[in-house]
């Protein structure tokens, strides 16, 4: 949802903002897909692009964004009764990224003003849960997933991690870690200028896991029993065959 | 090389799995458990979600017991009838186990149920084996033999819906060792274990059957409750992996004979002691992991939408 609204609202003021000979901005990345496969450890992306009708480096930013599938965010505290520590509070993030990478040319703080990062959701702290369900103050908790995913590796903050590799053309590396979800990832680049966004690129790129790993997955999920079953049958006829290969001369 | 597994989503050494499964198959064969309750809480220090540790060890649990078994009903040393009644009473207890398990999973209390119940569990078996272990050891020293407690069963004796179990040479209620199996299967479905090291001091002195039976019926019983629980925690909570299965496996059923031979040339009682003192140093790490400040007191769980 967030996702098509920040679409829309490229689409919508960017144009009218900045009609004709503006400044733009092409991108693209090193690969739409990634598969998983059985010996997957992670693998990382390189999204580069070039300025269009450049107007100097000065006062000019890009920034790059990778966002993963939205999920649900469960994060619990943990309080000491009767000496044991228990889960006790607990807060729903609804519809927050399962992954996130930003990279710009400089810390977020010097691009732009904090409420229109928050408006295109860049920079992890600017990020908006679409629902919070909550008893407490929701803050420490949202602060706490972060610090979790950023631990993790699925939540990176790299300022001053993009290259340029002329006075107009830039890349930069985005690691993909081992623990991503499959689903479509977006790829937004951002060109700023004295603090707005002038022009905006999103790139879908999916990951996805195949091969024999995809089957088992969707078995486990589409047929439970049988896979149950399977999983029964194969825990015998191992054991069974150890037993035979491994029976002492009586 | 790293191996992908799909249920867990993550990535693992695939000769670390082999190896935790090989050092539970040397203890399981050489003190003829099933290893259950060591190889929950060594995946979960891996770093395998509780859920998926809990559920997959018990397809590790199914193929040590039925090798086993197997060698046991060559010389025919399992009572089928027994194992059948006490297997009616474990399909009731996997049951709620499973749903107690599903519950506590969605309470977020998963990780402190499973954690207590072992340190209960594994606390109160280490110390009264230890005990027996240290005693006996020592009454083996003075020459005198040692006496079995005797426990009052004046009580069973009057319970229904009595039964001949042949093989055992019995003629008692079914309500006990259904009510064993009930109990023991519950605790299966919680904590992963087949339960072998509850219910074979509990077949020997509560229910009286011969020790020549009971390690084979007790076999043969863990063989039909893991069997079902796999079933039910693949299809409730999705939480069966089956390459980390038979990569477990794989480790265990090598572990498990290196672990038999040795066996052989150590006496019954220093086996105890050994095994006591293992099932303690298990209790005690849970127990830190209970009561030691976290290092975050936050915790974060992902779920897919």
């Amino acid at each position: 949802m967030k996702r098509i609204a920040v679409s829309l609202l490229l689409l919508t003021i960017v144009p009218f903002a900045w009609p004709a000979r503006a400044e733009d901005l092409v991108s693209g990345v090193s690969q739409d897909v990634i598969q998983i496969t059985s010996n997957y450890t992670g693998t990382s992306i390189v999204v580069f692009g070039a300025i269009e009708r450049p107007l100097g480096s000065e006062g000019r930013d890009i920034v790059v964004v990778v966002r993963g599938p939205d999920t649900d965010l469960t994060v619990r505290r943990r309080e000491r009764i009767a000496g044991v520590w228990v889960n006790s509070d607990a807060a729903r993030l609804v519809g927050m990224p399962s992954y996130y990478y930003m990279a710009s040319t400089r810390p977020l703080e010097a691009i732009a003003a904090p409420a229109d990062l928050t408006r295109y959701g860049i920079g992890e702290q600017h990020l908006v849960p679409q629902q919070i369900v909550s008893h407490h103050d929701p803050r420490p908790f949202q602060k706490a997933a972060i610090r979790h995913l950023e631990r993790l590796n699925l939540y990176t903050e790299a300022p001053g991690s993009i290259d340029f590799l002329s006075e107009t053309l830039f890349r930069t590396r985005v690691p993909v870690p081992a623990g991503v979800t499959r689903g479509q990832y977006n790829v937004e680049v951002y060109l700023f200028r004295g603090g707005q966004v002038v022009s905006a690129q999103s790139t879908p790129l999916f990951i996805d896991q195949t091969g024999l790993e995809r089957r088992l997955f969707n078995f486990a999920r589409d047929a439970p029993f049988w896979y149950g079953l399977a999983a029964v049958a194969m825990s015998i006829l191992l054991g069974w065959i150890s037993s035979v290969l491994f029976r002492r001369p009586a | 090389m790293e191996i992908y597994l799909p249920v867990a989503e993550m990535s693992v050494h695939w000769l670390v799995i082999v190896g935790l499964g090989g050092v539970v198959g040397f203890v399981s064969g050489m003190f003829g458990v099933g290893g259950g309750f060591l190889l929950t809480p060594l995946l979960v220090f891996y770093g395998i979600p509780s859920t998926v540790a809990v559920a997959t060890t018990l397809s590790h649990v199914t193929a040590s017991s039925m090798s086993g078994a197997l060698a046991q009903w060559r010389r025919r040393a399992i009572d089928f009838t027994m194992a059948g009644v006490m297997l009616a009473g474990g399909i009731a207890g996997t049951v709620v186990g499973v749903w107690l398990f599903a519950l506590m999973r969605r309470q977020g209390q998963m990780d402190l149920t499973v954690g207590a119940t072992y340190v209960l569990l594994l606390g109160t078996i280490g110390t009264i084996m230890l005990r027996e272990s240290l005693v006996s050891l020592r009454s083996a020293h003075a020459g005198q033999p040692v006496r079995a407690r005797a426990i009052n069963r004046a009580w069973m004796a009057s319970l229904p819906l009595k039964m001949r179990f042949r093989q055992s040479r019995l003629y008692i209620s079914v309500i006990p060792p259904m009510g064993l199996g009930f109990v023991i299967g519950a605790l299966g479905a919680i904590m992963g274990i087949g339960g072998g090291f509850i219910m074979v001091p509990a077949m020997i002195y509560l229910l009286r059957m011969p020790t020549s039976v009971v390690m084979g019926t007790s076999l043969a019983q863990i063989i039909g409750v893991t069997a079902i629980t796999t079933v039910l925690q693949a299809t409730s909570n999705y939480a069966v992996d089956i390459v980390l299965a038979l990569f477990l496996i794989v480790g265990g059923v090598v572990g498990a004979q290196i672990g038999v031979r040795i066996s052989g040339r150590l006496r019954g009682e220093q086996l105890r002691l050994l095994l006591a003192i293992v099932v303690l140093a298990v209790c005690g790490g849970l127990l830190w992991g209970l009561i030691a400040r976290p290092a975050d007191v936050y915790s974060l769980s992902l779920e897919e939408q």
